[in-house]
């Protein structure tokens, strides 16, 4: 079991969503992140799905979505040959002044941004790979951490 | 035809006479009137009026498997729809084209729950190879135009297209008869060269080669390549239960169908070859048995499929061909002529002398040790003609005919592969029949199955369809009476069906011509009847309460492991 991003192409329809995740359904594979967005050609959508699964699951299911008349492409993306990025919103525990110090200074060392402030928390937030926002979470961690969102992981190819 | 306003039922109506559609099985309601008052203009199409939109859907899969078209079936909404689930589902898993229309309730009252409302479209999304809700009555064109072109290509299936009232009845201007398709759909139709060379070296070379005939043959048209191959190479020939019929089983190299129920020596051939070429097949369970160190363990294995997701599947395959069977094959062929190909081999004498073995018990009618079930099948392959059109219920009847039939001709035997559906030969035979009006189409019957559909004898009596259901009737659901017989200690748990009905009353209820045959012998003079009454017929056959359908792969074994074999001449 490995963790695996592929990236469909479909056509940007009512039902589309549901019949891929629909493929992933009927083979009792979890998929772990999912987004969908516009791209650059009209009327097509971009979908980023996450899923653990071995070598043959990955290929049977490849090959199922390549079956899906809405589907138009699918990449199985390897992380050494992609830019994989995940978008990461938390609001953290900040209950003196030395802890916002030093979570203000975590979150500069890692790139975060500080997206709002009040007296009891900070909320951040952090684009990268999806390893680096774990490191970050779990460091966070110590602080509290009040609420977590985060997009799924978007991916696009290298040339 | 630009210009002209047309409502959405008559677009869908036009473009369905562009389709050539000739005949639909369908039932009418609330959300379908302005489609037939559309589809009443239309004297090309006939509409044949069902009794249960299951038996649309069976009646549509039977007379596409028969003709090669698409077969089209109509429901209304809401229950109308639910209904035709079981049939669609047999349809897509057996790879068979058929087009369903569904009326739904109008776009404004979509997700209300209103009356006879169902979420068709996502009802339908995991069962058929594509669907729509249309919307917009002008995307009718494009979406009817597509239906068939989906449901008839590639790997065939079922396409759905749900129609809400106010689609159908809203008049808009449209382009009819458009030939875009879609950009994601590009069935993979044309073999590799490189592959299909590979594969002709493999079995030009091999010593034992063995070609295993799924229904991709028949539904691909290509069982005569299939013969000129299996006779180039000396190659034995082995069926699916879906591949009956793609080749003779008359024919010196046909050792019939594989699998669980399957004859003896085509699997022991599956074990013994050391080169498979697998065609249009799926490998299922029941043909692979679960001991898969048993299934073809020395064979190079090569597999063509037109659908890529069937490639290593269920097996891993060494020569994989993604591509039409009849275009592949050809190809094959061609390369063979290049090469030398041995002549009288070990391997052919003994692919014949299996043969032999197989066809002597099939004409030994009353083989020691036969059952009454057994014999009745022989008897009909004496009976009937090389034309008729067998369709079959499931369970001991189905695989009493798949193992004992000999189907001679492809799209002749007509049976529920995938889903194992009771109630899917009767209706299937009304589809047969109208697809071949002039052959004859007998239904092979259990009584269990017989009653989940046997409502449509009024479809055929109405609609003057003659076919003849021929009811092996044993009181039991007799397949899984045979596994409690057989692994559950006898245990008959709610498999003994009593008394009722008298099938002779229930057929003469409806108008058919009803006979009962209480021995074998009977059977000749009450088939001679049947047909000569021109009438849709009942057969209330009885067989023995305790048939098995023996030999065959106990749950759990392997492809050698039959038991039940005492009977079979050993070679």
């Amino acid at each position: 079991m490995q963790t695996r991003v592929i990236s469909l192409l479909v056509e940007d329809n009512p039902g589309v969503l549901t019949r891929m995740s629909g493929m992933f359904t009927m083979r009792g594979i979890n998929i772990s992140s999912l987004t969908v967005s516009p791209c650059e050609k009209p009327g097509l959508s971009r979908m980023t799905v996450t899923i653990e699964a071995s070598e043959s699951e990955l290929e049977k299911v490849r090959k199922q979505l390549s079956n899906l008349i809405e589907v138009i492409k699918v990449v199985d993306l390897k992380e050494h040959d992609a830019i994989i990025r995940d978008l990461c919103l938390m609001k953290v525990h900040t209950k003196n002044v030395e802890a916002r110090t030093e979570v203000m200074q975590l979150a500069e060392s890692y790139g975060a941004k500080i997206a709002d402030a009040s007296f009891n928390s900070i909320i951040l937030e952090l684009t990268d790979e999806p390893e680096r926002i774990e490191r970050f979470i779990e460091l966070m961690k110590h602080f509290g951490i009040k609420q977590l969102f985060r997009t799924g992981i978007t991916a696009i190819a290298r040339d | 035809m630009a210009g002209k306003k047309l409502s959405g039922a008559e677009i869908v109506v036009e473009e369905l006479k562009k389709e050539g559609v000739e005949v639909a099985f369908g039932i009418p309601g609330g959300a379908l009137l302005d489609f037939y008052e559309a589809l009443q203009q239309a004297e090309e199409i006939r509409h044949i009026l069902m009794r249960h939109e299951q038996c649309a859907a069976h009646a549509a899969d039977g007379y596409a498997r028969v003709s090669g078209r698409t077969g089209v079936c109509i429901a209304t909404s809401g229950p109308g729809a639910t209904n035709l689930i079981t049939g669609l589902t047999n349809a897509n898993m057996d790879s068979s084209p058929v087009v369903a229309l569904t009326g739904q309730v109008p776009t404004s009252a979509i997700g209300s729950n209103a009356f006879q409302e169902a979420s068709t479209f996502t009802i339908t999304m995991p069962i058929t190879k594509h669907n729509f809700l249309v919307t917009r009555a002008e995307d009718l064109p494009r979406v009817i135009h597509n239906a068939f072109y989906i449901a008839n290509t590639g790997r065939k299936g079922v396409v759905l297209v749900d129609l809400p009232k106010d689609v159908q009845a809203s008049k808009v201007e449209v382009e009819l008869h458009p030939e875009e398709t879609f950009p994601g759909y590009k069935p993979n139709i044309n073999p590799n060269k490189v592959q299909t060379k590979k594969a002709a070296e493999v079995l030009a070379n091999a010593e034992r080669p063995l070609i295993l005939a799924g229904g991709g043959v028949i539904s691909a048209d290509a069982t005569e390549e299939l013969r000129t191959l299996a006779e180039t190479l000396g190659a034995g020939v082995v069926t699916t239960l879906m591949g009956k019929g793609a080749i003779p089983e008359s024919h010196p190299l046909c050792l019939g169908m594989a699998g669980m129920h399957g004859r003896i020596y085509a699997n022991r051939a599956l074990n013994e070859c050391d080169a498979l070429l697998a065609l249009g097949t799926r490998f299922s369970d029941r043909l692979t048995g679960w001991q898969l160190d048993q299934f073809a363990p020395d064979a190079t294995l090569i597999q063509v499929d037109v659908d890529a997701a069937e490639i290593n599947k269920n097996i891993p395959v060494d020569i994989p061909i993604v591509g039409d069977v009849k275009l592949a094959l050809s190809d094959i062929l061609k390369w063979l002529k290049k090469e030398s190909i041995r002549e009288g081999s070990v391997w052919l004498q003994r692919v014949k002398e299996m043969h032999s073995a197989c066809e002597e018990c099939i004409k030994d009618i009353r083989r020691p040790g036969s059952s009454v079930s057994d014999i009745l099948i022989k008897e009909l392959n004496n009976l009937l003609d090389d034309d008729t059109i067998i369709t079959t219920e499931v369970g001991q009847c189905q695989m009493f005919a798949a193992h004992y039939y000999m189907t001679k001709k492809p799209r002749t035997f007509i049976s529920s592969g995938g889903l194992g559906t009771m109630g899917f030969g009767f209706p299937a035979a009304i589809g047969a029949k109208v697809a071949a009006p002039d052959k004859q189409v007998v239904d092979i019957a259990g009584d269990g199955s017989f009653l989940m559909t046997c409502h449509d004898l009024a479809t055929c009596v109405e609609n003057d369809i003659p076919v003849v259901v021929c009811i092996f009737d044993n009181r039991y659901l007799g397949m899984v009476r045979q596994w409690q017989e057989l692994f559950f200690d006898k245990r008959y748990l709610h498999t003994n069906l009593g008394i009722t009905p008298d099938f002779i009353k229930l057929g003469e209820a409806f108008g058919c011509y009803a006979e009962r045959v209480e021995k074998p012998e009977d059977l000749k003079s009450a088939l001679k009847n049947a047909f000569e009454s021109g009438k849709p017929a009942v057969l209330d056959m009885i067989v023995g309460k305790e048939d098995k359908v023996l030999p065959m792969i106990p749950p759990g074994g392997g492809i050698t492991g039959m038991i039940g074999t005492e009977r079979c001449r050993r070679v």
